[in-house]
């Protein structure tokens, strides 16, 4: 395991990873069992049908996409902080969230709010309004990573201010509901057929971005000391930036937006192992899995209905940042 | 030794702000240092970035690689006579090694992990540094001094430990060509000093090229073969520390800096200069702080 992720080094950062692992694999097992329809170890055992049924349809499916969707989300944001050499650095700076939200209004008012559709439009708004801000930034040659957040920032506005057009004409009664309700986030309509494309999608970005981390390091340089160390600079940033955001859109397009754990995770990942190579891209995945896991079971728990999970990535997650940052250096 | 391993001609260079480089030639030679120096916007960093193909120019930079000692590996691969400007970015990162005035690493990463990024124009895309490259690391940083650093967060390091780093950075880079901007801008008298002995041991050593650009003119007093005085983007001279003359030396050094007397001084069998800012200069009669003594 150590060399299979590029960790042979003496230290915290393996006790870390482990501690991670077992908590994310703990919360796996305790997802399955947590939701309306309780389901007992015992009645699987016994072949209860309808029990097996739920198992499969909806509970594994969904436990996979909150784990796997969050150790997405953690391990991108994580490349996007690394690339943009900023720490506030987040999908939002190229637009990928508030795209992704202007797709999915867009498959709402004008397709169908079926979720496949509604994920479909988010996906695709998510990506164009990326490719939008990478394109602008292509144009404006030599502003280096600066010129992808400024452009980032000015697609973040201009797909804000589609989304807000979107929401004017939308019926307040039902789509108007559905927009808001996308946008705050949930796992709620996870199904097996529906996450298998975008766990592909996500997956083949991430081996990418697993694979480039070298480059990745590299590009958290100096611009001219990047490229007189031998890295393409801008075409690999493209490349990079293209992949963590198919990751992210991939995952988005099924949850709607989750916010937080992009910002996260990365930080408490380099809080605890206090670097930023390979272990400290796993680690930031897996953390954003850890994350995404316990907000999604507190949110199908707690109330009597399904809560937005941003609420509990947010109560769970900005307290403990608070505390890392706190606890004394060293 | 003496002929030129790498020769820069004719650069040519203009920035968006109006400010030109016109027509910069020198040589350097293998194993010597040298210095470019020059006021404030006098066109040493643009120079720099035009040599290293960072920005865009007319004239070349032309590697005479027929005076590379055999055995010297791994930067033979380059014909005698080529131009840098003729070279794909990877050839070119095999060959230059460039320390920027600040690195600009801003996220948390391992001493070991920034050495090793020295290594990347030699991987390929995919490939990761080998057991032996890793030990060449840790020895680099040994041999700094750093051996006990190599786990740190680079950022928590000091301005001078953080330029030894990027040095063990340079030094398994293996470039025959040194490229530093403002290496000793950030640190302090006694790390400004440590540092340059050591880019002159490594120059010396290796039989590099180093081409620098001073914070401090006393440094390349003290460590350069040749100083190349520029002006307002021209090269107005060229000065050898330790054979040309004090008042030929100082009336080249009045050319760029203005008021300034340059005094050698005698210390443990070493000649030394010395520059002072000469207060009378150029100033009697035209006082214009209003102020009389």
């Amino acid at each position: 395991m150590g060399n299979f992720i590029g960790f042979n080094r003496k230290g915290k950062t393996g006790g870390w990873l482990a501690t991670a692992i077992l908590l994310l694999l703990a919360e796996f097992c305790l997802s399955l069992f947590i939701g309306k329809y309780p389901i007992k170890l015992a009645d699987l055992q016994a072949g209860d049908v309808q029990a097996w049924n739920v198992f499969f349809t909806l509970r594994l499916p969904r436990t996979c996409m909150a784990a796997a969707g969050g150790f997405g989300l953690g391990a991108a944001g994580e490349v996007y902080q690394m690339v943009f050499r900023n720490p506030l650095a987040a999908p939002d700076v190229v637009g990928v969230s508030s795209g992704a939200s202007a797709g999915a209004a867009a498959a709402i008012l004008f397709l169908s709010a079926a979720p496949g559709m509604v994920a479909a439009g988010a996906f695709v708004g998510g990506l164009l309004a990326v490719l939008l801000a990478l394109g602008l930034s292509a144009l404006a040659s030599g502003r280096g990573h600066a010129s992808i957040a400024l452009a980032g920032v000015a697609v973040h506005a201009l797909a804000q201010t589609v989304l807000m057009v979107l929401k004017l004409t939308a019926d307040p009664e039902k789509e108007l509901a559905s927009i808001e309700y996308w946008i705050m986030g949930s796992l709620n309509a996870v199904t097996l057929s529906k996450i298998l494309i975008p766990l592909l999608l996500c997956g083949v970005g991430l081996a990418v971005l697993f694979l480039l981390y070298r480059q990745i390091l590299l590009l958290s340089v100096e611009e001219e000391e990047a490229r007189l160390l031998g890295v393409s600079v801008g075409r690999m940033r493209l490349l990079i930036l293209f992949c963590a955001t198919l990751a992210v859109t991939a995952v988005v397009s099924v949850t709607g937006l989750i916010s937080f754990i992009g910002l996260l995770a990365p930080h408490t990942a380099r809080l605890l192992c206090r670097e930023s190579g390979l272990p400290a891209l796993w680690l930031s995945g897996l953390l954003g899995g850890v994350l995404l896991s316990g907000a999604d079971m507190l949110a199908r728990s707690i109330a009597s209905a399904e809560l937005p999970v941003s609420i509990f990535t947010l109560l769970l997650g900005a307290p403990f940042l608070i505390y890392l940052m706190m606890r004394k250096e060293g | 030794m003496e002929q030129a391993f790498f020769m820069v001609e004719n650069i040519c260079a203009a920035h968006r702000t109006g400010f030109s480089l016109r027509e910069v030639s020198f040589s350097v030679e293998a194993g010597t240092l040298t210095a470019l120096l020059g006021a404030n916007g006098s066109g040493k960093t643009t120079l720099l970035r035009a040599i290293c193909q960072q920005m865009r120019h007319e004239g070349s930079s032309r590697l005479q690689t027929g005076t590379i000692h055999a055995g010297q590996g791994r930067g033979a691969g380059i014909q005698s006579g080529v131009t840098l400007e003729s070279l794909s970015m990877r050839s070119l990162a095999r060959l230059i090694s460039y320390i920027p005035q600040h690195t600009g690493i801003s996220m948390a990463m391992s001493v070991l992990d920034v050495v090793l990024m020295g290594f990347n124009p030699w991987l390929g895309l995919l490939e990761k540094p080998d057991g032996g490259q890793r030990r060449q690391a840790r020895q680099a940083l040994e041999m700094l001094g750093l051996g006990t650093y190599i786990q740190r967060d680079y950022r928590s390091l000091s301005e001078g430990q953080k330029g030894l780093v990027i040095l063990a950075r340079t030094l398994v880079e293996d470039a025959r060509l040194l490229l530093m901007d403002e290496p000793d801008s950030a640190l302090d008298f006694p790390n400004r000093y440590a540092i340059m002995e050591k880019i002159a041991g490594m120059v010396k050593g290796y039989a590099k090229a180093g081409i620098l650009s001073p914070h401090d003119p006393a440094l390349a007093m003290t460590f350069c073969d040749k100083m190349i005085l520029l002006k307002e983007g021209r090269c107005i001279g060229q000065l050898r520390p330790r054979i040309d003359g004090i008042p030929e030396m100082e009336a080249a050094l009045r050319q760029i800096y203005g008021p300034v007397s340059l005094i050698a001084c005698k210390r443990k069998k070493r000649e030394h200069l010395v520059l002072l800012w000469d207060q009378e200069g150029d100033r009697n009669g035209t006082s214009n702080s209003g102020f009389s003594v």
